[in-house]
C-alpha cells in the first residue's frame, strides 16, 4: 500500500489460507519485510537514517534477508553480523548477492555467539556512528509495524477471537495482538515458543527448531498480553509443516508448522471461535532440511506421531524435541509467573 | 437519502432579458437543493492514501431525519444574497458552483431552511453548503458528480464531510474533499439513540485545534479501516459498533467528552453494538443492530434512562432500515 515505489511492499500482504471453517492463516512469503521496511522508514522520517546510509544488524535469519532485500532496492549500505553455526551457505550467498556485507563469527560449539556478535556490531557502530541499527528485539517500531497485519485480519476475517503466533522478538504477536485487542478486548492471545528458549522462563539450551524462541529476552515481548503459552518441540513442528504441505499444498517453514499445529488444535476445541494464525515464511529455505527425507532420517527420535493435543503443564518446564506442552499464562508478567512458581 | 434536486422553471423576467452570466449562455432557473445532517462520525483519524501519505479522514454517520433545504432564485447579474444573511459559506458555495459550471457574475437570492441544530456536530454548516451547491446546479439544470460536490464544499468551507455520498459508506478526507476508500456498500442497518453530552454551548468546528495522533493511534486507524470494510461487506452492525467505540476512545485522548465512560457502560448494559461520537462536537450515539429482535424496546428504555441521567437532545433514528423495526 505504501508509496508503491517498489514491489517489496507486496510481500507485506499475506495470502489467506482457510485451514478450517473457523481457522484463517495469514501466509507470508517473508513476513520480516514488514517490520524491516517500517523500521527503516521510521528511522528515515526521524532523521536517524539518511538515503543510501549505513545500516547494521546482528541476525542469522529472515530479518537479515528482509533487510538485505530492502537495502538492495532502496540503496542502503547494509552490514550483517552472524554466527557460523546459524548461517547456512545458501543464505549467506543470497545475502551477499543482494549486496550485503556479511560478517560471520566462528562458533565451533554452536553457541550462536550472541555476545561476540553484539561486540562486533558495537565496533561497527563506533567506527561509523551514523550507522542505523534497527534492533528488532527492542525497537518498538517492530510492534507498530504490525498494524498492517491487524488491518489485514480485520478486513479478511472481521471479528477475531483468538490470535496464534510464534514468538522470537515478540513483534508480530504482541504488535498484531495489541491492535486487535483495542477492538476485541476479549481476544485470546496464544504464544508459540519452543523448549529451551528463555522467552517464557526455560533455561537456555540447544534448540533444533530455529526461527522462533530466543536465548535473550527482547523488550518487544509483552508477557502480560499472553493468555496461553505453547512449547512446541522441533519434531511436531517439522511434522506439522510437512502435513500443511501434504494436506493444503502450503509450502511453509517449520515455525509456520508449529503455529498451525497449535491453531488447528484450538480451532477444533472451540468451533465457534474465529482464529487467526500467523505463518511467517515459506519453505524454500528448508528444502535441504525439513523437506529433505535424508536430513530428517538421521535425526534421533524422528519420525514421530504428531500429538493430537498438548500436555497441559502446571508450571514452566522444558521437555524433549518430540513434545508439545502448554501452560495457562493468564496475562502475567514473566517475573510474576516465575516468582509465583518459586513460592509454590 | 434525501438528494432530490428539483428544478422549477423560472418565469421570464419582465424585461425579457435572459439571465446571461457572461461566459455561459443560457437561462438559470429556480433551483432547489437538499442535504441531510449527520450525527458525527463512525470513524475519524488519519489514513494512508494511494499516494502513500497520511490524510485526515472520516466515516460519517448520516442523519436523514434532519436536513437543510436551499433555494436559489436567479436575479440578473451581481452578487448572491443569502437569507438568513449570516450564511456566507452557502452563498460562497453557490457562487463557486456557478463558476465551476462556467457562469460568472451570477446574481440572485439564496434562501436556507434548515431544521439542523447548529454547533453540536450535526454538520449543519456542511448541509447548508452542499444544499446550496445542489441548488445552484439545479438552477443551471445539471446534476453534479458527488466527488465534485465534495470538492466544491471543501473549497467553500475548508472542511466538509461525506454526506454528499448519502447511503454509501466512504472514507472521506474531509479537508481535501477526496475519497480515500469507497467501502463498496451501504451502512449496516442501525438504530441509533443519539444525545448530547457535556458542554451546552455550541462548538465552532473549524476553530478546534487538529488532533495530533501518535504512531500507535495512526496504526490503530488502519485496523479500524479494515474492520469498517468487513462490516460494510458483511452488513454487520456489531462490527461497525466496535469501530465506532474504538474511534471514540481514541477521540477521548484529544477532545475528551465528560461522562463518556458512563455512556459506554449504559450502552453495554442495554445490549448495544457500540458508541459513536461527533469527534469535533458534543454528540454521542448508542448504536444498536436494527435487525435484532426487541431492539426498539431496548432503545426506548435506554433513551429514558439517558433522559433521567440528565443527558440532553435525545433523539432516536435509523440508518439503512426498511421502515419497521422488529419488536
Amino acid at each position: 500500500m505504501s508509496g508503491g515505489d517498489d514491489f517489496l511492499t507486496t510481500y507485506e500482504t499475506p495470502r489467506l489460507a482457510r485451514l478450517a471453517p473457523n481457522l484463517f492463516a495469514a501466509c507470508f512469503s517473508l513476513m520480516k519485510i514488514l517490520p524491516a521496511r517500517f523500521m527503516l522508514e521510521r528511522a528515515q522520517a526521524a532523521g536517524r537514517l539518511q538515503p543510501g546510509g549505513p545500516v547494521a544488524e546482528t541476525t542469522s535469519g529472515t530479518f537479515g534477508l528482509a533487510l538485505a532485500m530492502l537495502a538492495a532496492v532502496r540503496g542502503f549500505d547494509l552490514t550483517l553480523v552472524s554466527a557460523a553455526s546459524l548461517l547456512d551457505e545458501t543464505l549467506r550467498r543470497r545475502l551477499e548477492h543482494l549486496g550485503a556485507k556479511v560478517h560471520v563469527i566462528d562458533d565451533p560449539e554452536g553457541s550462536g555467539a550472541q555476545s561476540e556478535r553484539l561486540n562486533r556490531l558495537k565496533e561497527i557502530l563506533e567506527d561509523c556512528p551514523e550507522t542505523f541499527w534497527p534492533q528488532q528485539y527492542d525497537n518498538p517500531d517492530n510492534r507498530l509495524a504490525y498494524g498492517r497485519l491487524a488491518e489485514w485480519m480485520t478486513r479478511t476475517i472481521g471479528r477475531v477471537d483468538c490470535l496464534v503466533g510464534c514468538v522470537g522478538s515478540g513483534g508480530s504477536l504482541c504488535g498484531t495482538g495489541s491492535f486487535l485487542r483495542e477492538v476485541f478486548p476479549d481476544l485470546t492471545i496464544i504464544a508459540v515458543d519452543t523448549h529451551r528458549s528463555v522467552l517464557f522462563g526455560h533455561a537456555p539450551g540447544r534448540r533444533l527448531l530455529r526461527g522462533l524462541g530466543n536465548s535473550i529476552m527482547p523488550l518487544n515481548l509483552r508477557h502480560e498480553m499472553v493468555d496461553e503459552i505453547h512449547w512446541v518441540g522441533a519434531f511436531p513442528a517439522f511434522a506439522s509443516a510437512l502435513r500443511l504441505h501434504h494436506d493444503h499444498a502450503l509450502f511453509m517453514g517449520p515455525t509456520s508448522g508449529a503455529a498451525a499445529l497449535v491453531a488447528a488444535w484450538y480451532a477444533r476445541r472451540y468451533p465457534d471461535a474465529l482464529i487467526g494464525v500467523i505463518m511467517p515464511d515459506e519453505g524454500h529455505r528448508y528444502q535441504h532440511t525439513i523437506y529433505d527425507d535424508r536430513w530428517l532420517a538421521v535425526l534421533e527420535g524422528w519420525p514421530i506421531v504428531v500429538p493430537h493435543e498438548p500436555d497441559t503443564l502446571t508450571q514452566v518446564e522444558a521437555r524433549g524435541e518430540s513434545e508439545w506442552t502448554r501452560l495457562f499464562w493468564d496475562r502475567k508478567a514473566l517475573r510474576t509467573m516465575l516468582e509465583a512458581e518459586r513460592g509454590a | 437519502m434525501v438528494q432530490n434536486e428539483s428544478t422549477a422553471r423560472y418565469d421570464q423576467p419582465k424585461s425579457g432579458k435572459t439571465l446571461n452570466g457572461g461566459r455561459k449562455e443560457g437561462l438559470l432557473q429556480v433551483g432547489v437543493g437538499r442535504a441531510i445532517a449527520h450525527h458525527g462520525e463512525l470513524l475519524q483519524g488519519v489514513f494512508e492514501g494511494e499516494d502513500g501519505r497520511l490524510h485526515r479522514g472520516l466515516v460519517t454517520l448520516p442523519l436523514a431525519a434532519r436536513k437543510s433545504t436551499v433555494t436559489f432564485w436567479p436575479n440578473g447579474e451581481g452578487a448572491i444574497r443569502c437569507r438568513p444573511a449570516n450564511r456566507k459559506k452557502a452563498a460562497r458555495a453557490a457562487a463557486l458552483t456557478f463558476n465551476h459550471l462556467g457562469y460568472s457574475k451570477v446574481g440572485g437570492d439564496l434562501t436556507l431552511e434548515s431544521d439542523i441544530p447548529v454547533g453540536h456536530g450535526y454538520g449543519s454548516s456542511t448541509a447548508d453548503v452542499i444544499a446550496a451547491i445542489r441548488a445552484a446546479a439545479a438552477a443551471a439544470g445539471v446534476i453534479l458528480r458527488r466527488s465534485t460536490v465534495c470538492k466544491l464544499a471543501v473549497e467553500a468551507e475548508e472542511a466538509s464531510d461525506a454526506i454528499a455520498y448519502g447511503d454509501q459508506v466512504v472514507l472521506f478526507a474531509h479537508r481535501e474533499g477526496l475519497i480515500l476508500e469507497h467501502f463498496g456498500g451501504e451502512y449496516p442497518p442501525l438504530l441509533v439513540v443519539g444525545f448530547r453530552i457535556g458542554r451546552a454551548r455550541p462548538i465552532a468546528t473549524l476553530r478546534l485545534p487538529r488532533a495530533r495522533y501518535d504512531g500507535q493511534e495512526i496504526e490503530q486507524f488502519r485496523v479500524l479501516r479494515g474492520l469498517t470494510s468487513h462490516a460494510v461487506r458483511q452488513q454487520d452492525p456489531r462490527l461497525i459498533g466496535r469501530v465506532a467505540t474504538a474511534s471514540a476512545r481514541i477521540s477521548q485522548h484529544h477532545l475528551a467528552k465528560p461522562r463518556f465512560e458512563a455512556a459506554v457502560k449504559l450502552a453495554e448494559e442495554h445490549g448495544a453494538c457500540g458508541i459513536q461520537v461527533a469527534h469535533s462536537g458534543t454528540l454521542l450515539g448508542v448504536l444498536f443492530d436494527a435487525d435484532e429482535r426487541g431492539v426498539a424496546a431496548r432503545a426506548a428504555v435506554l433513551a429514558e434512562t439517558l433522559g433521567q441521567a440528565g443527558f440532553l437532545g435525545i433523539m432516536t433514528f435509523t440508518v439503512n432500515v426498511d421502515g419497521t423495526l422488529l419488536q
